[in-house]
């Protein structure tokens, strides 16, 4: 079997020397609360901005993005439960349907010789 | 120094400006967006519900019953299941006689945001099943669950012991969330929480899961590149790369309610494990899982490692239960080599022993 060239065994090397290292830091619980906390940071700043925006945006009566974001969660949840009730009401007329298909089936063979 | 046969050097120069030239040619593919065509086994939309679609695949030649049902994962695109002719675990199941169903969740927005396990659990799982016994008029199913997909199979089995399941089987199925590496751990012992990395429709973005998938292996991306470029003139290395490339970099959004429920009974409770398990309202065991069981799982898989799979058949009450563990990765338990030589074989035969010839 041919063998790799240089430039690819040079970077194997390299690869096995530092991915083991590197892949022993990201399981550390340093690792994970940094990035946890770095995480939070980045949500804080977000949600400063985008307070920020909103007050700019209220103040010429329009709606901001965190306004659009809450109605859309609320559009959400109504379709949700929409979704929910029309499985269940699927649900019932399955059920409904077996049981009339069942008491036909018993009326007929009651009826039979 | 060895002496330089002309004729191996020529060879080498030869070989190195043919496969040169081929290099341009698929890097000018891959440098123009064209994308190898996935999921492209004939099917049909069966039944569907918000984003969910029950997906019926065509077989001429189903000669197993009861049919089998396919639950995939809530975090990425159905299609690794069907990637390309040659090289899809769902024409080796139809190729085997199975009569193939997939339940798909398609690509959640913020009408899912508010969606719970138990939506998944108790809502659509069971629907998609009665659909599936309706249609064929049979009176069971066999189920299979690939990832976090299996995760939802057990959840439905424990939830509803008497589920028409004649069997379950799970792959690379995650349930000692321990062992889950960085993407756990920061919501696990980092504290973090799932509201901090919303989108603005309220599901967690893809790109957060795809971040943590990269951290799992911090070079494989570069490596990826090398490996590229290495076999860039190879043309079937470069269709099997695209194919691979587009699935694993495209996640799809995780409801938000349903990542909080995640997060705090698998992830910080470890509930599958420690048996802290909450499905609605009620309380659910992994022991009340009783109907024929198998767990596959990969000692390769860095996404869900072995730790984190292997204490499932300890956990499950069916007295009807397997376990294989396979040299592979997570996702060579359905795609490549190994899949076509031992995965793939041994579902089929597991589910076989447990079907029977339709009539």
């Amino acid at each position: 079997m041919a063998q790799p060239p240089l430039w690819r065994r040079l970077y194997d090397t390299a690869e096995r020397a530092v991915s083991p290292r590197l892949e022993s830091v990201v399981r550390t619980e340093h690792f994970a609360r940094g990035a946890a906390l770095a995480g939070r940071a980045q949500a804080i700043t977000r949600t400063q901005v985008a307070a920020l925006s909103a007050r700019v945006w209220h103040l010429v009566n329009l709606p901001t993005g965190a306004d659009i974001a809450r109605l859309r969660a609320q559009i959400g949840a109504l379709d949700r439960e929409v979704r929910r009730l029309a499985l269940h009401v699927e649900q019932q007329q399955a059920q409904h349907d077996a049981r009339t298909d069942e008491k036909e089936t018993d009326g007929a063979d009651a009826q039979s010789p | 120094m060895p002496m330089l046969n002309p004729h191996s050097v020529l060879e080498r120069v030869r070989r190195d400006v043919e496969r040169n030239a081929l290099r341009a040619r698929n890097g000018i593919g891959l440098a123009t967006g064209a994308r190898p065509s996935v999921g492209g086994t004939p099917k049909d939309v069966a039944w569907r519900s918000g984003r969910t679609e029950l997906w019926h695949y065509r077989n001429d030649d189903a000669r197993f019953a009861p049919p089998l049902l396919i639950v995939f994962s809530l975090i990425s695109r159905s299609y690794i299941l069907d990637l390309s002719p040659g090289n899809s675990f769902v024409e080796r199941l139809l190729k085997a006689g199975f009569d193939v169903w997939l339940l798909d969740w398609g690509v959640p927005d913020e009408r899912d945001a508010q969606n719970r396990l138990e939506d998944y659990v108790d809502e659509y799982l069971p629907a998609g099943i009665a659909r599936v016994l309706e249609l064929t008029g049979r009176d069971q199913v066999n189920l299979l669950g690939y990832c976090f997909g299996g995760d939802l199979a057990l959840l439905h089995a424990a939830h509803h012991p008497h589920s028409p399941l004649r069997s379950i089987t799970v792959m690379a199925t995650p349930v000692d969330f321990r062992h889950m590496g960085p993407l756990a751990d920061v919501f696990g012992v980092g504290g973090l929480d799932v509201a901090d990395v919303l989108d603005a429709d309220g599901n967690v973005p893809p790109q957060v899961v795809l971040l943590g998938f990269r951290t799992l292996k911090p070079t494989s991306e570069v490596t990826r590149y090398v490996d590229l470029w290495e076999r860039l003139w190879d043309d079937e290395y470069v269709a099997a790369y695209q194919a691979m490339t587009a699935w694993s970099d495209n996640h799809v959004p995780f409801p938000g309610a349903a990542a909080e429920e995640v997060v705090q009974m698998l992830v910080r409770d470890n509930g599958l494990v420690t048996d802290r398990l909450t499905v609605g309202d009620d309380r659910v065991h992994l022991a009340d899982v009783r109907c024929p069981f198998l767990t596959v799982l990969a000692n390769r898989d860095h996404i869900v490692p072995e730790p984190a799979a292997a204490p499932l058949i300890e956990l499950v009450g069916a007295p009807d239960k397997h376990e294989l563990r396979l040299d592979a990765g997570h996702i060579g338990l359905v795609v490549g080599k190994t899949a076509a030589r031992t995965t793939i074989p041994t579902i089929i035969d597991f589910m076989q022993q447990r079907s029977e010839v339709s009539t």
